[in-house]
């Protein structure tokens, strides 16, 4: 109450005992209401310092940004020499860290960035901090401090110390600390609440940044996968266009091939046949002969080169992928087999309805060439047995079709061998061949991401498997 | 043969000598006695057909029967011969038959988009080549009626 007021009320009172006995009542009376006063603003001084904060955290702001305008709110607020937020380096135990953020009167040093050691404080304070410990401290030398730890606080001029956790979830990050540095203080109930308030507001700001470092992080790391993809997309590409030209130098190649080594072949063949037809008369029966084997090795030669050509030509065709009938292509090469050689004796079996997606031009090559290899090597049989099928079908596994013949069959020793090309079992006075057959059925069963295998022993026959879609696919 | 096909002209266009001397080995014996007119390249052939250069005094009413057309040829090759048969009205009719070595399917498709009769494949074997000419030689002198001159 103001002294005018006392006068004006001591001009109405004369009796001094009495007066002042009334003026300690009305002071008893109003000092409450005052304090109230007080606290009111300071609730709502606090009450907008909070808002501030809150509001900065809704912001999509930088950590330090924040850090920065809460710490000098709460220290006009709290009147406060410095307050400044603590980091715990991670993994140092909490032992080591420093401030990252201040806001100090002018007359202190600044505790920014200082490496603060404080070998105590991990093992006997972070875990009550971890649990919410608030550590109020009026006068440091007077509060039982270890010695470290005063030695600490001591270094930066702090004679009171106000310090509450600032926790990243349930993970104490660090410290919010109000320091004292002109007198000591005894820190009020309210002002502690007020700053555990804002520390843990502080809480959601650090899980916001630790959630978007995580997020930039996760966005670097697919910006690089996305850069890697580009560069393996590039390479892909390179690949493509240098296979492209590798194919288009094959194409020419093997249209040399087969225009300008069958030339000659045909050259030799027909002079050869023009002197069988012309000089007769001249030569003998030895060189008749000897021209009859040059045509028939030139003929050989001629077949070989078609067979590489088809061979050549499976490698770098287009594929088509399409439903081909399998039992369809199988019965009609052996209808072409039987009329060629009707008065063979061969059991066909051919099972109906097998499906498969593959390029029918292809795989009736495959077919073809099993076929035909049945057929020939049967042929020393006078009853022999031909079946094309399908194996029961297992789960996860690619359908098996299968050609099989009771005919003279291989060593298995050598199977390893019969898909090369110009490899051969059987001498070619026995059957006839040039070995590059089950090479093609093995590129073109490849190319559809199949594969082939056989089984077969000497006189008891041969099969071979085939499948037409990679098992990884299927599954 | 008979009259009518006798005096008929079939044009050979071949480069390979050997090719040549066997096509025309074979069509003598299969005692096809037309004159076989034969241009070593793409020009001659062109030449010949169009009554230029070293044929400049030829008539050009006087068609050959039949043109058996080697594909892979010096200057001029097969289908640019084939495209410019086709392309004048002229010629446009004339029967031609590719003769040629290879069997790829681009070459297939070329010569049967510009416009050939037939497509042969020479073989290796002389006793088939033979008879390929043979064939040729009956089918396109006598059982084929050419086009309105």
């Amino acid at each position: 109450m103001s002294p005018e007021l006392f006068a004006q009320l001591g001009d109405l009172c004369r009796d001094p005992a009495a007066f002042d006995r009334l003026k300690q009542i009305l002071a008893d009376e109003i000092h409450p209401l005052e304090w109230q006063i007080i606290q009111a603003n300071f609730q709502l001084e606090r009450q907008k310092a909070l808002f501030g904060v809150i509001s900065r955290l809704r912001n999509p702001l930088d950590l330090e940004t924040i850090f920065q305008a809460t710490a000098t709110e709460i220290r006009q607020l709290m009147g406060a020499d410095r307050v400044g937020m603590f980091r715990f380096y991670p993994d140092a135990h909490w032992n080591d860290g420093e401030f990252v953020s201040e806001d100090v009167d002018a007359a202190f040093d600044s505790a920014i960035a200082t490496k603060i050691h404080d070998h105590c404080f991990g093992d006997q304070f972070a875990v009550h901090y971890q649990k919410g410990r608030v550590q109020a401290v009026a006068d440091i030398h007077n509060a039982g401090l270890s010695d470290c730890h005063i030695k600490v606080l001591s270094q930066f001029q702090v004679r009171a110390n106000l310090a509450v956790p600032l926790l990243q979830g349930e993970h104490l990050w660090g410290l919010l600390c109000i320091h004292q540095c002109r007198t000591t203080r005894q820190w009020q109930d309210t002002e502690i609440e007020f700053v555990n308030q804002i520390a843990s507001h502080l809480g959601v700001a650090l899980q916001h940044a630790e959630l978007l470092a995580k997020l930039q992080t996760e966005i670097i790391d697919r910006q690089q996968a996305e850069q890697r993809a580009q560069e393996l997309n590039q390479g892909l590409q390179q690949a493509v266009i240098e296979l492209r030209a590798v194919n288009k130098e094959l194409e020419t190649f093997s249209y040399s091939v087969s225009h300008d080594l069958r030339a000659p072949l045909r050259s030799i063949d027909g002079f050869s046949q023009a002197l069988i037809e012309d000089c007769v008369e001249q030569l003998d029966e030895t060189g008749n002969d000897y021209l009859r084997r040059i045509r028939m090795a030139t003929q050989k030669m001629g077949q070989l080169i078609d067979d590489l050509l088809t061979l050549s030509r499976v490698i770098r065709s287009d594929m088509q992928r399409e439903p081909v009938d399998l039992s369809r292509l199988a019965s009609q090469t052996c209808k072409d087999l039987q009329q060629a050689d009707p008065a063979r004796q061969v059991e066909l079996i051919i099972a109906s309805g097998i499906v498969d997606r593959g390029d029918s031009r292809l795989l009736q090559v495959v077919l073809e060439n099993l076929l035909n290899n049945a057929w020939k090597f049967t042929a020393k049989k006078p009853q022999a047995k031909i079946e094309f099928g399908m194996m029961p079908s297992e789960p996860n596994m690619p359908p098996t079709y299968f050609v099989r013949d009771d005919g003279v069959g291989f060593d298995m020793a050598y199977t390893s061998k019969l898909f090369s090309p110009f490899q051969r079992l059987h001498s070619v006075s026995e059957f006839p061949g040039n070995g590059i057959g089950l090479a093609t059925v093995q590129r073109i069963v490849h190319r559809h991401g199949g594969q082939v295998w056989t089984e077969g022993s000497i006189d008891r026959g041969a099969t071979f498997y085939f499948t037409l879609t990679t098992e990884e696919l299927i599954k | 043969m008979t009259e009518r096909a006798n005096h008929k002209v079939i044009l050979l266009v071949e480069d390979n000598p050997d090719d040549e001397a066997l096509a025309i080995r074979a069509l003598k014996r299969h005692h096809i006695g037309n004159e076989i007119v034969v241009a070593h390249d793409g020009v001659e052939a062109l030449d010949y057909l169009f009554c230029t250069g070293m044929y400049v005094d030829r008539d050009i009413v006087n068609k050959p029967s039949v043109v058996l057309l080697d594909l892979k040829l010096p200057r001029i090759d097969g289908l640019e011969v084939l495209r410019r048969v086709r392309e004048d009205p002229r010629t446009k009719f004339l029967p031609v038959v590719v003769l040629t070595t290879s069997s790829e399917e681009g070459d297939l498709l070329n010569s049967y988009s510009l416009g050939c009769n037939s497509y042969i494949c020479k073989p290796v074997d002389f006793v088939q080549f033979s008879e390929a000419i043979r064939q040729l030689g009956m089918y396109w002198l006598l059982m084929n009626e050419p086009p309105p001159v």
